[in-house]
């Protein structure tokens, strides 16, 4: 049994003339790193918030289908439950903070708290969350004076602490500039190998740092799920989220016949160098 | 950096220190600032200005008297002006005399006195409070007690929302003056602006609760009656008891005199 379970989804928002999720079917396992790529306003966030239980709600539900965690839909788990099995992490840094705690140590502290946790559980779960999440040189600090980044990384570390199986992040670095970006990949790769998590992503970067399966969603529907190489390369990923710098520049050799038949494009660096070796190769003989 | 010196910014007036006001538990300010208030609400004028100038010495004691002073100092001058002004002077009233183009009456003056001193001797214990208890020691003594966290939150979220509040409407105006809004001309243009401010603001507001109350369902705020408090301000039976006997003697030297009558 998958770990999520999402089964023929289909939401529309209120007037809207068509649904914004169209029959979604998708299981995740346990442990899995998964992108969901799509274009803006294609309908990631709400499926991420799906995912993570944070929908249906009193005023939204869906027209079919359900989210499963565990074989359980969402609407039958508790808070409590909920809140120990999944975490969101949302796109405006300064969104996600409880806007109950002075300092980051209580920000982290706030949700351990809330679970009625003994005192050295919730001191434990800081202290880890500070140490993933490189907080602890900002521990005393008021979370609504942090950085974009800083902000970013205390709201994932808040999370964390949470001691979720699965962490769903809806594109974490769309406000983050070139080195807080580089530094918050860095924290993702530290995250723990047991922790599911799904990433919402417009970026390609974050997601092949992060991810082994991708998913393409367009036009409501999940329209490709595979590796690195058969999602990325799709044309519609390419038309709606371009390629990577590394894919565009082996294109250009292609286009200009310079490309072994036969020999897949590379996506990322270490791919290049091998694959441009052989493309050397070629171009000897 | 020290917790306290990041609410520089944020209009806290907490002053860290050591006095016994600072040392007390939370609660046991608190009652003795609501003692300290419905006591001003009693006394005749010469004992509300004698109030007053205790809690401005016990302040100068807790080592805060010059902030305190100075706050008090900039809210009372102005108000009492106006209150001389208006009760005194602008207000006809039966025993007003006329002194060439203006008529004073005593009466005035003294029911001006009795509120200004009344309302200084309310701010002063008020300011006393806030100086020397730290909100976030606030909320941690009330969730001890096993107050409710929408209690907590309520209190705290104001504090802390205020500044990034003022920043967005900050933003705001200078994005609307970039599409030609003018607030430098008369005060009917400024009027005329404000709805451009305004809706923004508060959409945007109405958003952030919305993903507030995500981020709160997340972090299963309330999903148990009582939270898990960490550090929270010592206390003892003997403030507790403090605390009982105060708030009876707040509420009883409040209605012992309408009884009274």
């Amino acid at each position: 049994m998958a770990l999520i379970d999402c089964d023929d989804l289909v939401f529309r928002y209120p007037y809207a003339e068509r649904p914004v999720l169209d029959g979604v079917s998708l299981a995740i396992g346990a442990g899995e790193r998964i992108a969901v790529l799509g274009a803006n306003g294609s309908g990631k966030t709400t499926l991420a918030r799906f995912i993570a239980g944070l929908l249906p709600d009193v005023a939204m539900k869906a027209e079919r289908g359900s989210v499963s965690m565990e074989g359980r839909p969402w609407p039958a788990w508790t808070i409590a439950e909920r809140s120990a099995a999944v975490q969101f992490v949302g796109q405006v840094p300064a969104q996600q903070l409880s806007g109950c705690a002075f300092t980051v140590y209580d920000e982290l502290a706030f949700g351990p708290c809330n679970l009625a946790l003994p005192e050295a559980d919730v001191r434990a779960r800081v202290e880890e969350a500070l140490t993933i999440c490189n907080l602890r040189h900002l521990v005393e600090r008021d979370p609504f004076t942090l950085s974009g980044g800083e902000q970013q990384r205390l709201s994932i570390g808040a999370a964390l602490a949470m001691k979720p199986r699965v962490l769903v992040l809806d594109e974490p670095t769309s406000n983050l500039d070139p080195e807080s970006r580089d530094a918050f990949i860095e924290q993702l790769a530290a995250l723990p190998a047991s922790l599911t998590v799904i990433v919402f992503e417009v970026a390609l970067r974050p997601s092949m740092a992060l991810a082994s399966r991708f998913l393409l969603f367009d036009g409501g529907r999940i329209v490709a799920d595979g590796g690195a190489s058969d999602v990325l390369t799709d044309p519609r990923c390419i038309a709606a989220l371009g390629e990577t710098s590394v894919a565009r520049a082996a294109g250009s050799v292609r286009a200009a016949g310079g490309w072994p038949a036969g020999t897949p494009l590379p996506l990322t660096v270490p791919e290049a160098s091998d694959a441009f070796a052989e493309v050397r190769r070629a171009l000897r003989r | 950096m020290a917790a306290w010196e990041s609410y520089a910014g944020k209009g806290l007036l907490f002053t860290p220190g050591a006095s016994v006001m600072h040392r007390a538990n939370p609660l046991t300010s608190l009652i003795v600032t609501l003692w300290a208030i419905s006591f001003a609400a009693i006394l005749p004028v010469a004992g509300t200005a004698l109030l007053t100038l205790a809690i401005i010495a016990f302040a100068f004691a807790c080592g805060i008297g010059p902030t305190t002073l100075k706050r008090l100092a900039i809210t009372m001058i102005p108000f009492g002006i106006a209150l001389f002004l208006v009760h005194g002077v602008l207000v006809h009233a039966p025993d007003s005399v006329r002194y060439g183009p203006v008529s004073l009456s005593r009466g005035g003056f003294h029911d001006a006195a009795v509120l200004f001193f009344r309302l200084a001797a309310m701010l002063a214990a008020s300011l006393l409070f806030v100086s020397t208890t730290h909100p976030s020691d606030m909320l941690k003594s009330l969730d001890a007690r096993g107050v409710s966290p929408v209690v907590s939150y309520l209190i705290a979220s104001p504090l802390l929302l205020l500044e990034p509040l003022s920043l967005r409407a900050k933003g705001i105006r200078d994005a609307q003056q970039a599409r030609g809004m003018d607030l430098s001309g008369s005060w009917r243009a400024r009027i005329g602006a404000l709805p451009a401010m305004l809706i923004p603001l508060i959409a945007l507001a109405l958003s952030d609760l919305d993903h507030r109350v995500l981020i709160l369902t997340g972090r299963a705020f309330r999903a148990h009656k009582r939270r898990t408090v960490l550090g929270a301000p010592p206390d003892d039976p003997g403030q507790m008891w403090f605390r009982r006997v105060l708030a009876v003697v707040a509420v009883a030297q409040l209605g012992v005199p309408l009884l009274w009558r």
